[in-house]
């Protein structure tokens, strides 16, 4: 396979001017909702899931990339200058650019974010361009046990092993499953938890889900418990690194790339973890460890951003060649493709080499603009954070109903709407975790699907799963990683106690 | 809090009966694959009961582990919460009636008073109704525009031309 003449045709389809505008469009969104607080990239590419109705996949697609990384580049300025993080990937940034930023250094800590979310976003896709055809070509001898399992991995690793409770985690898969449920069944056509309303015929529209849980479920918190935060903003000073600033910061970039594109590629996504290692990395070999936490240290900005950013780009592999979401967005992203009858997976890069292609060729693109608009247009950003919170959350209001209603045109999916979002404010006030839901509901039908065929390869028995090679190795994958935690917290206790 | 957690896993409860329930009306015919379309109501049945029992087990045996704090106040402020629960279920009951434009202008001036009076500043002047209604129709006409004039996706307008 020559990838590089497929690259130079997919930069040939993204560089389009018509093309380019919807990278710029997306890029722009994204950054915007990185940096308001209540509404995420997962919102806001579900909010705009109506535009696949009429809009050809390759041009919303890398609209759709745009706004999910976009949102990455957005969200490092909120968690800098406000005092509470825009996203879950910025939590850690939050911790030291705050205190760069208290201490007059603002202006450093943006720096030292978007250069470094540029230069792990690059590498990551070039990781993206080799790798992905690879795994592709690999995963296209995978039948159906090895994807039934695939998906059991990423069932675990999104709701046992990343949040803090297994037990909240399994609850919020298990809500997830019996949304994918509700409609007709892909295999038999028999209608499945309709209550005989047709509009359930069709199933849960993901757009209602996301949007539900997300947007609409943080108004009404915001509403409920929050009314009385204030929120303080940070000085900003001007976006400047001095030399000793880069060359600080470039190690902590290169380091934090390594660490974070194999949490992306592995179906165990969210930017949580690599985002932590890389702080814990750089705190330990910095040579200013006395930074850390006082005055605030640039590496410790300039690694965490750099592997959420990796982490963030890694996670097209397992989307684009095996169809498996690890985090809301790719999940989201998935259900894109669903609407256009597409199914990502190992045939994607066959079937629609044009459409994959001018995607990864958008993302070499899309980090350009976002450098360009997260350094010198930064100010811009900056006042975004001046909308007073009840015209905010007003107005995210308005672009749910957008979302929801465009999907499908029918008033008692709004009326759900309301339904999933007190459903979220009740997961957010008990701490459940979110993406358990999303995922569940999106893979649960296709990992239904490929159990049922599995089955039916094995003549109904289930020891299809254990005669095959791929699928023993694939089950003894997801027993360690649903064991070995617990026995490294056994290790721990007893000598935690002594 | 501790009632409020076990609630929760007493309603995973019903709602696992619930599935149960609807996966005994699903037929089972296997095919070839010796499980049928109610293989996996049945698990997932089985799944929502075993972590509503293990919830309500520990809401009752010192509470949900390892919980984050919730962020913001230790109670709701629920005449805030009830004016964007009308905002929200208004506009799901008028917007096939009196439009997009309108119906989202509406339940941005209703969600835009519960925020306010979370904040503590409910302003019910009707000047402030005045100034809310005119930034909400400045947000949702545009937003309207683009989708049924550009896009060509169908929103309910007021009027069949699509501009209102």
């Amino acid at each position: 396979m020559d990838i590089w003449t497929q690259l130079l045709q997919g930069f040939a389809t993204a560089g389009t001017p018509i093309n380019l505008l919807w990278a710029l469009l997306g890029c722009t969104i994204g950054t915007a909702v990185g940096v308001l607080p209540g509404i995420g990239p997962a919102t806001a590419v579900a909010m705009l899931l109506p535009i696949t109705l009429k809009v050809d996949p390759t041009a919303s697609m890398i609209f759709f990339a745009g706004i999910y990384y976009g949102a990455m580049y957005g969200g490092s300025t909120t968690s800098i200058l406000l005092n509470t993080p825009g996203e879950s990937g910025s939590m850690v940034t939050a911790m030291e650019g705050n205190k760069m930023a208290k201490s007059g250094r603002a202006g450093a800590a943006l720096a030292t974010a978007a250069i470094g979310s540029f230069v792990a976003g690059t590498i990551a896709t070039v990781l993206v361009t080799f790798f992905a055809p690879l795994v592709a070509n690999y995963a296209v001898k995978l039948g159906p046990p090895e994807y039934f399992l695939l998906m059991v991995l990423a069932f675990c690793t999104v709701s046992a092993v990343l949040g803090k409770s297994t037990l909240r985690g399994i609850a919020a898969l298990a809500v997830g499953l019996a949304m994918g449920l509700v409609g007709i069944d892909q295999i038999s056509g028999q209608a499945r938890y309709t209550a005989g309303v047709p509009e359930l015929m069709d199933g849960l529209e993901v757009v209602l889900i996301a949007v539900g849980l997300f947007a609409v479920a943080e108004a009404l918190y915001a509403v409920l418990y929050e009314g009385r935060v204030v929120e303080t903003q940070n000085k900003m000073s001007k976006v400047h690194m001095t030399a000793l600033e880069w060359s600080r910061s470039w190690p902590a970039w290169l380091r934090a790339t390594f660490i974070g594109v194999p949490f992306g590629c592995i179906p165990a996504g969210g930017s949580e973890i690599p985002t932590f290692l890389s702080y814990a990395t750089e705190k330990k070999l910095s040579k200013h460890p006395e930074e850390f936490g006082t005055t605030g240290a640039i590496e410790g900005v300039a690694g965490p951003e750099a592997a959420n950013n990796a982490a963030i780009t890694a996670t097209l592999i397992p989307l684009l060649t095996l169809g498996i979401p690890t985090s809301n967005t790719t999940a989201i992203l998935l259900g894109a493709f669903q609407n256009y009858g597409i199914q990502p997976g190992p045939q994607l890069f066959d079937k629609n080499a044009a459409l994959v292609w001018a995607l990864i060729a958008s993302l070499y693109i899309g980090n350009v603009m976002l450098l360009v608009l997260n350094l010198p247009l930064v100010g811009l950003w900056v006042k975004l954070l001046k909308i007073p919170k009840p015209q905010l959350y007003a107005g995210i209001l308005i672009f749910a109903t957008v979302g929801v209603y465009g999907m499908r045109q029918s008033a008692f999916d709004l009326v759900l709407l309301y339904a999933i979002g007190l459903l979220g404010v009740v997961m957010r006030r008990f701490d459940f975790p979110t993406a358990p839901v999303v995922v569940g509901m999106i893979l649960g039908p296709l990992a239904e699907a490929q159990m049922r065929n599995a089955l039916s390869i094995g003549e109904g028995k289930w020891s299809v799963f254990v005669e095959r090679p791929a699928s023993v190795v694939l089950l003894v994958i997801v027993a360690a990683v649903l064991i070995l935690p617990r026995l490294a917290q056994l290790r721990r206790k007893p000598a935690g106690t002594a | 809090m501790r009632a409020h957690q076990t609630a929760i896993g007493a309603g995973m409860l019903v709602v696992a009966a619930l599935f149960a329930v609807g996966a005994t009306s699903i037929p089972s015919e296997a095919g070839y694959a010796g499980v049928g379309p109610n293989f996996l109501p049945w698990v997932v049945a089985l799944l929502l009961g075993a972590c509503g029992v293990f919830l309500v087990w520990e809401a009752t045996s010192g509470g949900f582990r390892a919980m984050e704090e919730p962020s913001g106040a230790a109670q709701g402020h629920w005449p805030g919460f009830v004016w964007v629960s009308v905002g929200i279920l208004a506009n799901a009951l008028l917007i096939t009636t009196i439009g997009f434009i309108l119906s989202c202008a509406l339940c941005f001036v209703l969600a835009v008073r519960g925020f306010k009076s979370s904040e503590g500043r409910l302003d019910l002047g009707p000047k402030a109704w005045l100034v809310d209604a005119a930034i909400g129709i400045t947000i949702a006409a545009p937003v309207y525009w683009m989708f049924t004039q550009l896009l060509a996706i169908n929103l309910p307008g007021l009027t069949n031309g699509g501009w209102i």
